[in-house]
Protein backbone atom coordinates (compact mmCIF):
# COMPACT_ATOMS: atom_id res chain seq x y z
CA UNK A 1 0.00 0.00 0.00
CA UNK A 2 1.66 3.25 -1.19
CA UNK A 3 1.85 6.23 1.29
CA UNK A 4 2.18 9.71 1.14
CA UNK A 5 3.83 11.89 3.78
CA UNK A 6 3.87 15.65 3.45
CA UNK A 7 6.18 17.99 5.86
CA UNK A 8 4.91 21.74 4.86
CA UNK A 9 4.28 24.88 6.93
CA UNK A 10 1.64 26.90 6.32
CA UNK A 11 -1.03 26.03 3.50
CA UNK A 12 1.00 29.41 2.28
CA UNK A 13 3.67 29.69 -0.51
CA UNK A 14 5.96 26.92 -1.43
CA UNK A 15 4.16 24.76 1.22
CA UNK A 16 0.93 25.09 -0.03
CA UNK A 17 1.74 24.46 -3.60
CA UNK A 18 1.84 20.51 -2.92
CA UNK A 19 -0.56 20.11 -0.36
CA UNK A 20 -3.61 21.98 -2.62
CA UNK A 21 -2.18 19.63 -5.46
CA UNK A 22 -2.42 16.49 -3.33
CA UNK A 23 -5.91 18.14 -2.25
CA UNK A 24 -7.20 18.51 -5.71
CA UNK A 25 -6.13 14.72 -6.91
CA UNK A 26 -8.14 13.32 -3.90
CA UNK A 27 -4.21 11.75 -2.86
CA UNK A 28 -4.42 10.88 0.92
CA UNK A 29 -1.78 12.06 2.82
CA UNK A 30 -0.13 12.57 6.49
CA UNK A 31 0.27 15.62 7.38
CA UNK A 32 3.74 16.38 9.38
CA UNK A 33 3.61 20.56 10.05
CA UNK A 34 6.90 21.88 10.03
CA UNK A 35 6.93 25.16 12.31
CA UNK A 36 9.34 27.36 9.98
CA UNK A 37 9.33 30.03 12.24
CA UNK A 38 10.90 27.35 15.22
CA UNK A 39 13.36 26.57 12.22
CA UNK A 40 12.06 22.87 12.53
CA UNK A 41 12.78 22.76 8.92
CA UNK A 42 16.95 22.71 9.90
CA UNK A 43 16.33 20.42 13.04
CA UNK A 44 18.40 16.93 12.75
CA UNK A 45 14.69 15.29 12.44
CA UNK A 46 13.78 16.82 9.16
CA UNK A 47 17.32 16.93 7.83
CA UNK A 48 17.52 13.48 7.51
CA UNK A 49 14.40 13.65 5.26
CA UNK A 50 15.77 16.84 3.26
CA UNK A 51 19.18 17.01 3.81
CA UNK A 52 19.23 20.83 2.11
CA UNK A 53 15.89 21.92 5.26
CA UNK A 54 13.85 23.59 2.13
CA UNK A 55 10.41 23.07 2.69
CA UNK A 56 7.93 21.29 1.51
CA UNK A 57 9.46 17.65 1.05
CA UNK A 58 7.15 14.71 0.54
CA UNK A 59 7.76 10.95 1.01
CA UNK A 60 6.06 8.67 -1.58
CA UNK A 61 6.42 4.92 0.38
CA UNK A 62 5.31 1.68 -1.85
CA UNK A 63 6.55 -1.40 -3.50
CA UNK A 64 9.56 0.88 -4.95
CA UNK A 65 10.74 2.07 -1.30
CA UNK A 66 10.87 5.18 -0.10
CA UNK A 67 11.32 8.42 -2.57
CA UNK A 68 11.75 11.61 -1.33
CA UNK A 69 10.84 14.44 -3.52
CA UNK A 70 11.66 17.88 -2.79
CA UNK A 71 10.93 21.47 -4.90
CA UNK A 72 7.10 22.62 -4.49
CA UNK A 73 6.77 22.82 -8.24
CA UNK A 74 8.21 20.01 -9.02
CA UNK A 75 6.27 17.70 -6.59
CA UNK A 76 3.30 19.25 -7.88
CA UNK A 77 4.25 17.94 -11.08
CA UNK A 78 4.98 14.28 -9.42
CA UNK A 79 1.56 14.12 -7.92
CA UNK A 80 -0.32 14.99 -11.13
CA UNK A 81 1.13 12.43 -12.97
CA UNK A 82 1.68 9.55 -10.36
CA UNK A 83 -1.99 9.43 -9.16
CA UNK A 84 -5.05 9.15 -10.44
CA UNK A 85 -7.64 11.93 -9.86
CA UNK A 86 -8.52 15.44 -12.37
CA UNK A 87 -5.69 16.39 -15.14
CA UNK A 88 -3.80 19.30 -13.41
CA UNK A 89 -2.00 20.08 -16.69
CA UNK A 90 -3.54 21.49 -20.16
CA UNK A 91 -4.19 18.77 -22.78
CA UNK A 92 -2.00 20.21 -25.22
CA UNK A 93 1.75 20.43 -25.20
CA UNK A 94 1.24 24.59 -25.85
CA UNK A 95 -1.08 24.97 -23.09
CA UNK A 96 1.31 22.96 -21.04
CA UNK A 97 4.03 25.23 -22.20
CA UNK A 98 2.08 27.62 -20.94
CA UNK A 99 1.54 26.48 -17.36
CA UNK A 100 5.55 25.96 -17.22
CA UNK A 101 6.14 29.27 -18.40
CA UNK A 102 4.27 30.93 -15.59
CA UNK A 103 5.12 28.68 -13.01
CA UNK A 104 9.03 29.48 -13.59
CA UNK A 105 8.13 32.97 -13.84
CA UNK A 106 6.56 32.80 -10.31
CA UNK A 107 9.18 30.87 -9.08
CA UNK A 108 12.23 32.37 -9.96
CA UNK A 109 10.99 36.26 -10.31
CA UNK A 110 7.89 37.42 -8.84
CA UNK A 111 7.61 35.03 -6.19
CA UNK A 112 11.18 36.04 -4.89
CA UNK A 113 10.06 39.81 -4.94
CA UNK A 114 6.85 38.04 -2.98
CA UNK A 115 8.86 36.74 -0.84
CA UNK A 116 11.69 39.30 -0.05
CA UNK A 117 8.85 41.89 1.18
CA UNK A 118 7.12 39.09 3.02
CA UNK A 119 9.85 38.14 5.08
CA UNK A 120 10.48 41.97 6.04
CA UNK A 121 7.54 42.73 7.02
CA UNK A 122 6.61 39.24 8.62
CA UNK A 123 8.97 36.40 9.01
CA UNK A 124 12.11 39.01 10.09
CA UNK A 125 9.81 40.67 12.86
CA UNK A 126 8.53 37.45 14.23
CA UNK A 127 11.58 35.59 14.70
CA UNK A 128 13.68 38.70 15.58
CA UNK A 129 12.03 38.70 19.10
CA UNK A 130 13.86 35.73 20.13
CA UNK A 131 16.81 35.24 21.75
CA UNK A 132 19.92 36.82 19.92
CA UNK A 133 22.11 33.42 20.50
CA UNK A 134 19.91 31.04 19.64
CA UNK A 135 18.98 32.72 16.61
CA UNK A 136 22.80 32.92 15.90
CA UNK A 137 22.80 28.76 16.44
CA UNK A 138 19.82 28.35 14.79
CA UNK A 139 20.96 30.50 11.41
CA UNK A 140 24.11 28.42 11.71
CA UNK A 141 22.80 25.13 11.30
CA UNK A 142 20.79 25.76 7.92
CA UNK A 143 22.44 23.50 5.04
CA UNK A 144 22.38 26.07 1.57
CA UNK A 145 24.04 29.12 2.10
CA UNK A 146 21.54 31.12 0.05
CA UNK A 147 19.03 30.38 2.65
CA UNK A 148 21.62 31.22 5.42
CA UNK A 149 22.27 34.50 3.56
CA UNK A 150 18.38 34.67 3.35
CA UNK A 151 18.19 34.41 7.32
CA UNK A 152 20.24 36.43 8.27
CA UNK A 153 18.79 39.27 5.76
CA UNK A 154 15.36 38.83 7.24
CA UNK A 155 16.11 38.62 10.64
CA UNK A 156 18.49 41.49 10.82
CA UNK A 157 16.08 43.51 8.77
CA UNK A 158 18.84 43.84 6.51
CA UNK A 159 17.44 44.31 3.14
CA UNK A 160 18.62 47.27 1.12
CA UNK A 161 16.02 50.34 -0.05
CA UNK A 162 17.10 49.38 -3.50
CA UNK A 163 16.46 45.62 -3.04
CA UNK A 164 13.29 46.42 -1.88
CA UNK A 165 12.65 49.06 -4.35
CA UNK A 166 13.04 46.40 -7.20
CA UNK A 167 11.10 44.06 -5.61
CA UNK A 168 8.21 46.06 -5.23
CA UNK A 169 9.10 47.18 -8.90
CA UNK A 170 8.78 43.36 -9.86
CA UNK A 171 5.27 42.88 -7.81
CA UNK A 172 3.59 45.84 -9.95
CA UNK A 173 4.61 44.89 -13.16
CA UNK A 174 3.74 41.16 -12.09
CA UNK A 175 0.26 41.78 -10.49
CA UNK A 176 -0.69 44.38 -14.13
CA UNK A 177 0.87 41.11 -16.73
CA UNK A 178 -1.54 38.23 -14.38
CA UNK A 179 -3.92 40.89 -14.45
CA UNK A 180 -3.49 40.83 -18.32
CA UNK A 181 -3.36 37.25 -18.98
CA UNK A 182 -6.21 36.37 -16.66
CA UNK A 183 -8.29 38.96 -19.31
CA UNK A 184 -7.15 36.24 -22.08
CA UNK A 185 -7.67 32.76 -20.45
CA UNK A 186 -10.01 31.49 -17.27
CA UNK A 187 -7.04 30.69 -15.75
CA UNK A 188 -3.45 31.18 -15.72
CA UNK A 189 -2.08 30.12 -19.12
CA UNK A 190 -5.09 27.90 -19.83
CA UNK A 191 -8.88 28.15 -19.44
CA UNK A 192 -9.31 25.01 -17.00
CA UNK A 193 -7.74 24.94 -14.00
CA UNK A 194 -3.98 23.69 -13.54
CA UNK A 195 -0.96 23.15 -11.73
CA UNK A 196 -0.08 27.27 -12.38
CA UNK A 197 -3.07 28.35 -10.37
CA UNK A 198 -2.47 26.21 -7.50
CA UNK A 199 1.32 27.91 -8.25
CA UNK A 200 0.55 31.20 -8.39
CA UNK A 201 -2.67 31.42 -5.71
CA UNK A 202 -0.08 30.44 -3.44
CA UNK A 203 1.81 33.61 -3.56
CA UNK A 204 -1.30 35.83 -4.45
CA UNK A 205 -4.56 34.80 -2.35
CA UNK A 206 -3.76 37.68 -0.18
CA UNK A 207 -3.21 40.52 -2.57
CA UNK A 208 -6.52 42.49 -1.75
CA UNK A 209 -4.84 43.12 1.61
CA UNK A 210 -1.22 43.19 1.30
CA UNK A 211 -1.39 45.28 -2.07
CA UNK A 212 -4.75 46.82 -1.91
CA UNK A 213 -3.12 49.81 -4.23
CA UNK A 214 -2.15 47.32 -6.86
CA UNK A 215 -5.08 44.85 -6.33
CA UNK A 216 -8.60 45.57 -6.31
CA UNK A 217 -12.14 45.33 -7.69
CA UNK A 218 -11.79 48.08 -9.28
CA UNK A 219 -7.83 48.31 -10.48
CA UNK A 220 -7.18 44.69 -11.37
CA UNK A 221 -11.19 42.70 -11.98
CA UNK A 222 -9.68 39.84 -13.58
CA UNK A 223 -7.55 38.92 -10.87
CA UNK A 224 -10.25 39.45 -8.43
CA UNK A 225 -12.44 36.89 -10.46
CA UNK A 226 -10.14 34.67 -10.65
CA UNK A 227 -9.31 34.60 -6.85
CA UNK A 228 -13.01 34.26 -6.05
CA UNK A 229 -13.19 31.31 -8.35
CA UNK A 230 -10.07 29.66 -7.19
CA UNK A 231 -11.51 30.54 -3.52
CA UNK A 232 -14.14 28.72 -3.32
CA UNK A 233 -12.70 25.24 -4.90
CA UNK A 234 -13.25 22.82 -2.14
CA UNK A 235 -9.89 21.74 -2.37
CA UNK A 236 -8.67 25.12 -1.81
CA UNK A 237 -11.35 25.29 1.60
CA UNK A 238 -10.23 22.03 2.95
CA UNK A 239 -6.00 23.24 2.90
CA UNK A 240 -6.57 26.18 4.65
CA UNK A 241 -8.29 24.40 7.19
CA UNK A 242 -5.04 22.72 7.93
CA UNK A 243 -3.65 25.91 8.56
CA UNK A 244 -2.26 26.89 12.53
CA UNK A 245 -1.54 30.45 12.25
CA UNK A 246 -3.54 33.74 11.80
CA UNK A 247 -3.04 33.23 7.82
CA UNK A 248 -6.17 31.08 7.57
CA UNK A 249 -8.03 33.84 9.54
CA UNK A 250 -7.22 35.66 6.48
CA UNK A 251 -9.54 33.43 4.00
CA UNK A 252 -12.57 35.19 5.54
CA UNK A 253 -10.78 38.47 5.34
CA UNK A 254 -9.69 38.03 1.91
CA UNK A 255 -13.59 36.81 0.49
CA UNK A 256 -15.10 40.10 2.25
CA UNK A 257 -12.90 42.13 0.04
CA UNK A 258 -13.70 39.80 -3.03
CA UNK A 259 -17.21 39.39 -3.17
CA UNK B 1 -2.93 25.15 -39.57
CA UNK B 2 -0.14 26.16 -36.98
CA UNK B 3 2.51 28.65 -38.02
CA UNK B 4 5.50 28.28 -36.02
CA UNK B 5 8.92 29.63 -36.65
CA UNK B 6 12.37 29.17 -34.46
CA UNK B 7 14.52 32.29 -34.17
CA UNK B 8 17.76 30.93 -32.26
CA UNK B 9 21.37 32.35 -31.89
CA UNK B 10 24.28 30.49 -32.67
CA UNK B 11 24.55 27.00 -31.40
CA UNK B 12 25.36 27.66 -27.51
CA UNK B 13 23.52 27.71 -24.34
CA UNK B 14 19.94 27.89 -24.46
CA UNK B 15 19.73 27.95 -28.75
CA UNK B 16 21.84 24.98 -28.75
CA UNK B 17 19.51 23.13 -26.46
CA UNK B 18 16.56 23.89 -28.70
CA UNK B 19 18.33 23.03 -31.79
CA UNK B 20 19.68 20.04 -30.52
CA UNK B 21 16.04 18.68 -29.34
CA UNK B 22 14.22 19.64 -32.46
CA UNK B 23 17.12 17.53 -34.01
CA UNK B 24 16.09 14.94 -32.03
CA UNK B 25 12.48 15.27 -32.47
CA UNK B 26 12.91 15.61 -36.10
CA UNK B 27 9.88 18.13 -36.32
CA UNK B 28 9.69 20.27 -39.79
CA UNK B 29 9.78 23.46 -37.59
CA UNK B 30 11.65 26.14 -39.66
CA UNK B 31 14.60 28.02 -38.45
CA UNK B 32 15.93 31.55 -38.88
CA UNK B 33 19.04 32.50 -37.08
CA UNK B 34 19.44 35.80 -35.86
CA UNK B 35 22.14 37.89 -34.67
CA UNK B 36 21.58 38.10 -30.54
CA UNK B 37 24.44 40.73 -29.68
CA UNK B 38 22.38 43.11 -32.23
CA UNK B 39 19.14 42.80 -30.18
CA UNK B 40 17.58 41.49 -33.15
CA UNK B 41 15.79 39.15 -30.63
CA UNK B 42 13.58 42.25 -29.37
CA UNK B 43 12.63 43.32 -33.01
CA UNK B 44 10.80 39.83 -34.32
CA UNK B 45 7.74 40.32 -36.62
CA UNK B 46 4.22 39.25 -35.91
CA UNK B 47 4.29 38.45 -32.35
CA UNK B 48 0.99 38.80 -31.06
CA UNK B 49 1.55 37.32 -27.47
CA UNK B 50 4.55 38.89 -26.38
CA UNK B 51 5.30 38.22 -22.64
CA UNK B 52 7.36 35.21 -22.26
CA UNK B 53 9.69 37.14 -24.67
CA UNK B 54 9.07 40.10 -22.84
CA UNK B 55 9.57 38.81 -19.41
CA UNK B 56 11.25 35.29 -19.69
CA UNK B 57 13.93 34.55 -17.08
CA UNK B 58 16.50 32.76 -20.07
CA UNK B 59 18.11 36.51 -21.38
CA UNK B 60 19.05 36.01 -24.76
CA UNK B 61 17.48 32.17 -25.35
CA UNK B 62 15.65 31.23 -28.69
CA UNK B 63 12.10 32.60 -29.06
CA UNK B 64 9.89 29.88 -31.01
CA UNK B 65 7.02 31.73 -32.49
CA UNK B 66 3.09 29.57 -32.79
CA UNK B 67 0.69 31.58 -33.84
CA UNK B 68 2.05 34.33 -33.06
CA UNK B 69 2.51 33.57 -29.57
CA UNK B 70 6.20 33.98 -28.23
CA UNK B 71 7.82 30.93 -26.38
CA UNK B 72 10.95 30.81 -24.29
CA UNK B 73 13.08 29.14 -21.82
CA UNK B 74 14.94 26.06 -23.59
CA UNK B 75 13.77 23.31 -21.37
CA UNK B 76 10.26 23.98 -21.63
CA UNK B 77 10.57 24.55 -25.20
CA UNK B 78 12.62 20.90 -25.40
CA UNK B 79 9.62 19.27 -23.54
CA UNK B 80 7.27 21.12 -25.78
CA UNK B 81 9.05 19.41 -28.68
CA UNK B 82 9.55 16.39 -27.48
CA UNK B 83 5.24 16.10 -26.64
CA UNK B 84 4.68 17.80 -29.87
CA UNK B 85 6.79 14.62 -32.10
CA UNK B 86 4.80 12.21 -29.84
CA UNK B 87 7.57 11.28 -26.93
CA UNK B 88 10.56 11.24 -28.86
CA UNK B 89 12.49 9.74 -25.87
CA UNK B 90 14.03 13.32 -24.32
CA UNK B 91 11.97 13.17 -21.49
CA UNK B 92 11.21 9.93 -19.11
CA UNK B 93 7.83 8.57 -18.83
CA UNK B 94 8.31 7.37 -15.22
CA UNK B 95 6.84 10.30 -12.79
CA UNK B 96 9.90 10.02 -10.17
CA UNK B 97 12.37 9.60 -12.84
CA UNK B 98 10.55 12.72 -14.83
CA UNK B 99 10.68 14.79 -11.29
CA UNK B 100 14.77 13.73 -11.03
CA UNK B 101 15.33 15.04 -14.47
CA UNK B 102 13.10 18.00 -14.28
CA UNK B 103 14.98 18.66 -10.92
CA UNK B 104 18.90 18.31 -12.65
CA UNK B 105 17.58 20.88 -15.08
CA UNK B 106 16.42 23.24 -12.33
CA UNK B 107 19.81 23.18 -11.09
CA UNK B 108 21.95 23.53 -14.33
CA UNK B 109 19.18 26.49 -15.30
CA UNK B 110 19.18 28.52 -11.71
CA UNK B 111 22.91 27.69 -11.02
CA UNK B 112 24.74 26.77 -14.04
CA UNK B 113 23.20 28.95 -16.93
CA UNK B 114 23.96 32.39 -15.30
CA UNK B 115 27.23 31.37 -13.79
CA UNK B 116 28.31 30.27 -17.59
CA UNK B 117 26.53 33.09 -19.59
CA UNK B 118 28.12 35.67 -17.38
CA UNK B 119 32.11 34.11 -17.74
CA UNK B 120 31.13 33.24 -21.56
CA UNK B 121 30.34 36.82 -21.86
CA UNK B 122 33.24 38.61 -20.13
CA UNK B 123 35.79 35.93 -21.95
CA UNK B 124 33.83 36.51 -25.50
CA UNK B 125 30.95 38.98 -26.25
CA UNK B 126 31.96 42.00 -23.53
CA UNK B 127 34.14 43.58 -25.90
CA UNK B 128 31.68 43.31 -28.82
CA UNK B 129 29.03 45.10 -26.90
CA UNK B 130 31.34 47.58 -25.82
CA UNK B 131 31.58 48.64 -29.30
CA UNK B 132 28.27 48.44 -30.43
CA UNK B 133 28.23 52.61 -31.64
CA UNK B 134 26.20 54.78 -28.85
CA UNK B 135 23.14 55.48 -31.30
CA UNK B 136 22.43 51.55 -31.94
CA UNK B 137 23.50 50.95 -28.52
CA UNK B 138 20.56 53.26 -27.42
CA UNK B 139 18.25 52.39 -29.82
CA UNK B 140 19.00 48.40 -28.84
CA UNK B 141 18.46 49.09 -24.78
CA UNK B 142 15.36 50.81 -26.02
CA UNK B 143 14.27 47.59 -27.36
CA UNK B 144 14.29 45.45 -24.29
CA UNK B 145 11.06 45.46 -22.49
CA UNK B 146 13.05 43.70 -19.34
CA UNK B 147 14.31 46.19 -16.98
CA UNK B 148 16.77 43.62 -15.77
CA UNK B 149 18.05 42.10 -18.87
CA UNK B 150 18.24 45.63 -20.06
CA UNK B 151 20.12 46.21 -17.37
CA UNK B 152 22.42 43.12 -17.63
CA UNK B 153 23.43 44.56 -21.02
CA UNK B 154 24.43 47.67 -19.76
CA UNK B 155 26.53 45.93 -17.34
CA UNK B 156 28.46 44.04 -19.71
CA UNK B 157 28.67 47.50 -22.00
CA UNK B 158 29.93 49.14 -19.09
CA UNK B 159 32.69 46.83 -18.14
CA UNK B 160 30.78 47.06 -14.55
CA UNK B 161 31.04 43.43 -13.53
CA UNK B 162 30.93 42.59 -9.46
CA UNK B 163 34.09 40.84 -9.04
CA UNK B 164 32.34 38.71 -6.13
CA UNK B 165 29.62 37.29 -9.28
CA UNK B 166 32.37 36.62 -11.13
CA UNK B 167 34.12 34.08 -7.95
CA UNK B 168 30.53 32.54 -7.15
CA UNK B 169 30.37 32.19 -10.75
CA UNK B 170 33.61 30.05 -11.30
CA UNK B 171 32.31 28.42 -8.34
CA UNK B 172 29.29 27.50 -9.42
CA UNK B 173 30.82 25.83 -12.98
CA UNK B 174 33.38 24.10 -10.44
CA UNK B 175 30.19 22.46 -8.66
CA UNK B 176 28.33 22.07 -11.91
CA UNK B 177 31.04 19.52 -13.64
CA UNK B 178 31.53 17.98 -9.95
CA UNK B 179 27.59 17.19 -9.80
CA UNK B 180 28.40 15.53 -13.57
CA UNK B 181 31.30 13.72 -12.21
CA UNK B 182 29.47 12.20 -9.32
CA UNK B 183 26.25 11.39 -11.44
CA UNK B 184 28.81 9.46 -13.95
CA UNK B 185 30.81 7.79 -11.43
CA UNK B 186 28.70 4.44 -11.53
CA UNK B 187 29.71 4.08 -15.61
CA UNK B 188 26.12 5.47 -16.95
CA UNK B 189 26.51 6.83 -20.21
CA UNK B 190 24.53 10.13 -19.89
CA UNK B 191 23.34 11.62 -16.42
CA UNK B 192 19.54 10.36 -15.88
CA UNK B 193 20.29 6.73 -17.60
CA UNK B 194 18.87 7.25 -20.62
CA UNK B 195 19.59 9.93 -22.70
CA UNK B 196 17.50 13.28 -22.38
CA UNK B 197 16.91 16.76 -21.63
CA UNK B 198 19.01 17.13 -18.88
CA UNK B 199 22.00 15.81 -21.27
CA UNK B 200 21.11 18.03 -24.24
CA UNK B 201 20.93 21.30 -21.22
CA UNK B 202 23.72 20.61 -19.66
CA UNK B 203 26.37 19.97 -22.23
CA UNK B 204 24.89 23.53 -23.86
CA UNK B 205 25.86 25.47 -21.01
CA UNK B 206 29.23 23.54 -19.81
CA UNK B 207 30.61 22.89 -23.17
CA UNK B 208 31.21 26.09 -24.19
CA UNK B 209 33.17 26.15 -19.81
CA UNK B 210 36.12 23.94 -21.14
CA UNK B 211 37.44 27.24 -22.69
CA UNK B 212 36.67 29.45 -20.11
CA UNK B 213 37.12 27.60 -17.08
CA UNK B 214 39.37 24.76 -17.67
CA UNK B 215 40.47 24.15 -13.92
CA UNK B 216 37.01 23.06 -13.37
CA UNK B 217 37.45 20.17 -16.01
CA UNK B 218 41.35 19.13 -14.94
CA UNK B 219 39.88 16.31 -12.69
CA UNK B 220 36.78 15.56 -14.41
CA UNK B 221 37.65 12.60 -16.63
CA UNK B 222 34.48 11.35 -16.65
CA UNK B 223 32.44 14.62 -17.57
CA UNK B 224 34.83 15.16 -20.07
CA UNK B 225 34.05 11.80 -21.80
CA UNK B 226 30.53 12.68 -21.39
CA UNK B 227 30.66 15.87 -23.27
CA UNK B 228 32.10 14.59 -26.00
CA UNK B 229 29.47 11.63 -26.49
CA UNK B 230 26.89 14.65 -26.29
CA UNK B 231 28.49 16.74 -28.55
CA UNK B 232 29.10 13.23 -30.77
CA UNK B 233 25.07 12.73 -30.92
CA UNK B 234 23.33 13.15 -34.11
CA UNK B 235 20.75 15.44 -32.69
CA UNK B 236 24.19 17.99 -31.26
CA UNK B 237 25.90 17.11 -35.07
CA UNK B 238 22.97 18.74 -36.37
CA UNK B 239 22.41 21.36 -34.67
CA UNK B 240 26.21 22.58 -34.66
CA UNK B 241 26.09 22.24 -38.49
CA UNK B 242 23.46 25.58 -38.07
CA UNK B 243 26.45 27.53 -37.01
CA UNK B 244 27.67 30.85 -39.08
CA UNK B 245 31.10 30.71 -36.75
CA UNK B 246 34.03 28.00 -36.81
CA UNK B 247 33.82 27.82 -32.62
CA UNK B 248 30.15 28.58 -31.50
CA UNK B 249 30.95 27.53 -27.75
CA UNK B 250 32.79 31.33 -27.98
CA UNK B 251 29.51 32.63 -28.72
CA UNK B 252 27.74 34.84 -26.15
CA UNK B 253 24.92 37.08 -25.46
CA UNK B 254 24.07 38.11 -21.87
CA UNK B 255 22.02 35.12 -19.94
CA UNK B 256 19.42 34.68 -16.96
CA UNK B 257 19.59 36.50 -14.13
CA UNK B 258 22.14 35.87 -11.02
CA UNK B 259 19.97 34.40 -7.92
CA UNK B 260 18.78 37.88 -6.19
CA UNK B 261 17.35 36.24 -2.85
CA UNK B 262 17.09 32.94 -1.26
Amino acid sequence: MAQVTLYHWEPNANSGKPMLALMEKGVPFTSHYIDMLQFDQHKSEYLAINPQGTIPAMTHSGPWGDRVLTESTAIMEYVDSAFPGPQLMPADARGRWRVRWWMKFMDQWLGPSFSMIGWSVFVGPRVRERDPGELAAAIERIPLPERRIAWRKAISGDFSESEMAESRRRVALGIAKLEEELGKRNYVGSDAYSLADINVFNSTYSLPLSQPDLASKEKTPNIMRWLKRVYEREAVRRTWAMGKTDISARYNLVMEGIV
Amino acid sequence: MVQAVLYHGEPNGASLTVLAALAECGLAIPCKPIDLLTGARHVLPGIAEPIALDLGIEGEGPVLVVDGEAMTESVFLAQYLDEMAGGCGLQPSDPYARWDMLMWCRQITERLSPAAALLGNLAHSQGVIAAIPAGAFAALMASIVSDDLRTRWQTLHDGAIDAGQVADSQAKVDQAVQRCEDKLADGREWLMGGFSIADLVTCSWLGGMEQVRPEAFASAPLTRAWLARVAARPCFLAARAMASTSEPSRTWAPGPEINRWG
